[in-house]
């Protein structure tokens, strides 16, 4: 990943010491204890996740009366169906799809950019505009809401993919700027001043040499900032009205029937449709996100 | 500094990044600050109230204040799941031999769901009719007494919308602290051990303020997260039944799109961001002077 530089030492190889040994061959107690331990948080942990699935696929009539510990008495896909027919998930996903991929396109391309800018490039009172940009990592996007608002009816913008995609990616900027800019500190300056020698102007040097060594950085950056714009509902609550844009979150809404009815096994198998994508991404890909997400707060 | 760097090409680079910043983040910052002054409900004209506003919310604002204390409760318990739970599972993880891909995987899970679809579930597991999890846990331990609605009794609604948001991130938090954890040099530690320190010992003195750093930052995110929560409390509850579980955010959302009172909503804005800077450097000055 971003080039995980531990100023620690090498590992010193050497015989295992005698305290070690001991401590392999009999699992004390506390080590049992911890380990239950654990085993009892992740189960509570995970376990709403999988009641979730068992439940989008119950019966109704199996849902509504007993147990809600209870395996199904018999499994059914038929929430599946129904909930296909209530909303237009397929219509949500594409949307979500959309505004994920607009916001990470802007976020990691004017992320490149101004840490390029600031980290490389360099400029007098650049401090200053990194502070500039920081001060978005702390203000909570709500601040945003009214007067976006009001700009985006002024200039019709409201109901559009570009009025949820350019507030998600303006808050995303600050933290995708920091992480290229630590990952820039790496690349060693000799690498520049070489390229530069050899007559290469910035743009160049940007694209033949920044670019390609950035790779991981953008992975890491697009599968973090993707958990939080997938889900996003603030903006797309405020933002959008017409079922043409709705996106995941707001789609889901809509399977709150009239006077607060909900039709629940077929929610709960919408969830799980809707959810499905991003744990796909996230299982096959979780050790690159696992790894960004540690770097993004262990290099501050 | 690169050698060959032009001006124009600083602002090619820097220009359409602080652009889009500007318009999304930093201009409707002042914007809120300059609407926080006036009276206006988006469609008449906008009328200067001066400091009308603020004085209504510090003075005259019962909800305010509800609001305000709910969302300090609010942040208390996430701070407690997400940061506390983090810093346990955390330590117990390095305890384990086999295994810690898989926890750290199944842990961060529910941080991929989207907060709808939290809302549901949690709607589910609080529900008294049909019974629902956490009231059938109850009444098997032999605690049938404590069964209720929890999202409609006064007394728990607000520890109920606070809790999926505790579970949701502390997954997030227990990685950011796992790593630092497995940073902290070995050789401290078996010197330590060598030396007879107990298991708590160990902890206080070697491995926490090794990581004190990865700690602030993480405090941080919490604190910033938490005072920011809304989206779980808004589609749980709206902040009812009354007001129980009001906080800053949803208040704030009622007051300009409901009551569309741009201005008010405004002023709220304004108190929530200085609310946050405030947090920020709170929590700066007591951890950063205790490593001193």
């Amino acid at each position: 990943m971003i080039a995980q530089t531990s100023p620690a030492a090498p590992p010193t190889i050497r015989p295992p010491s005698p305290v070690a040994v001991r401590r392999r061959r009999k699992p004390s107690l506390s080590r049992t204890l911890s380990r239950v331990l654990i085993m009892l948080i992740v189960i509570v942990q995970v376990y709403p996740l999988a009641w979730l699935f068992l439940t989008s696929l119950r019966t109704e009539q199996d849902f509504a009366s007993g147990d809600p510990f209870a395996l199904p008495s018999s499994l059914t896909w038929e929430n599946y169906a129904r909930a296909f027919e209530t909303g237009d998930l397929g219509r949500n996903i594409l949307n979500s799809f959309i505004v994920t991929m607009g916001a990470n396109i802007l976020i990691v391309l004017f992320g490149m950019m101004a840490a390029y800018a600031l980290q490389v490039l360099g400029f007098r009172h650049s401090r200053i505009i990194r502070g500039l940009f920081m001060v978005g990592i702390i203000v909570p996007v709500q601040i945003a809401l009214v007067p976006l608002f009001i700009d985006y009816s002024a200039v019709n913008l409201l109901d559009t993919y570009q009025s949820m995609i350019i507030p998600l990616a303006g808050f995303s900027l600050p933290m995708s700027i920091y992480l290229f800019s630590s990952f820039f500190e790496y690349i060693p300056r000799e690498t520049y001043e070489a390229a530069s020698l050899d007559g290469a102007g910035p743009y160049r040097i940007f694209g033949l040499i920044t670019l390609p060594l950035s790779v991981n950085t953008v992975v890491t950056v697009v599968l973090v900032n993707s958990i939080f714009i997938w889900n996003d509902f603030i903006f797309a609550n405020t933002f959008v009205l017409s079922e043409d844009l709705k996106t995941i979150p707001l789609g889901l809404q809509n399977y709150i029937g009239a006077m607060g009815k909900v039709d629940w096994t077929a929610t709960f198998a919408a969830v799980c449709v809707t959810i499905t994508p991003l744990l796909l991404v996230f299982l096959v890909l979780n050790k690159a996100m696992i790894q960004g997400l540690e770097s993004g707060a262990n290099k501050g | 500094m690169l050698p060959n760097r032009s001006r124009t090409s600083v602002l090619v680079f820097l220009l359409p990044p602080l652009l889009l910043y500007c318009a999304a983040v930093l201009f409707p910052i002042l914007q809120s600050l300059f609407l926080s002054f006036f009276s206006w409900n988006g469609i008449s004209d906008m009328e200067f109230v001066g400091l009308d506003n603020y004085v209504r919310m510090f003075v005259a604002d019962d909800i305010f204040w509800r609001a305000f204390l709910n969302a300090l409760v609010y942040l208390a318990i996430c701070l407690v799941l997400q940061l506390g739970g983090a810093l346990v599972v955390a330590s117990l993880l390095t305890s384990l031999r086999r295994g810690r891909e898989l926890i750290k995987t199944l842990y961060l899970l529910p941080a991929v769901i989207s907060t709808v679809a939290i809302a549901f579930l949690f709607v589910r597991i609080y529900s008294i009719d049909p019974v629902g999890l956490l009231n059938q846990l109850l009444h098997w331990i032999g605690l049938g007494s404590l069964e209720r609605p929890w999202l409609s009794d006064v007394n728990t609604v607000l520890a109920a919308v606070s809790a999926p948001e505790g579970w949701r991130f502390t997954g997030l938090y227990m990685l950011i602290i796992y790593a630092a954890l497995i940073a902290v040099p070995k050789e401290l530690e078996e010197a330590a051990v060598l030396d007879g320190a107990s298991k708590w010992t160990l902890f206080t003195k070697i491995r926490f303020p090794y990581i004190r750093p990865v700690w602030i930052t993480t405090t941080i995110m919490a604190t910033t997260y938490g005072l920011r929560g809304f989206d779980i409390p808004y589609l749980m509850t709206n902040g009812g039944p009354g007001q129980s579980s009001e906080l800053l955010t949803t208040y704030m959302y009622k007051t300009a799109f409901t009551s569309t009172d741009f201005g008010y909503a405004s002023t709220i804005s304004v108190f929530i961001v200085i609310e946050c800077l405030v947090a920020v450097g709170l929590i700066l000055f007591l951890l950063k002077r205790k490593a001193d």
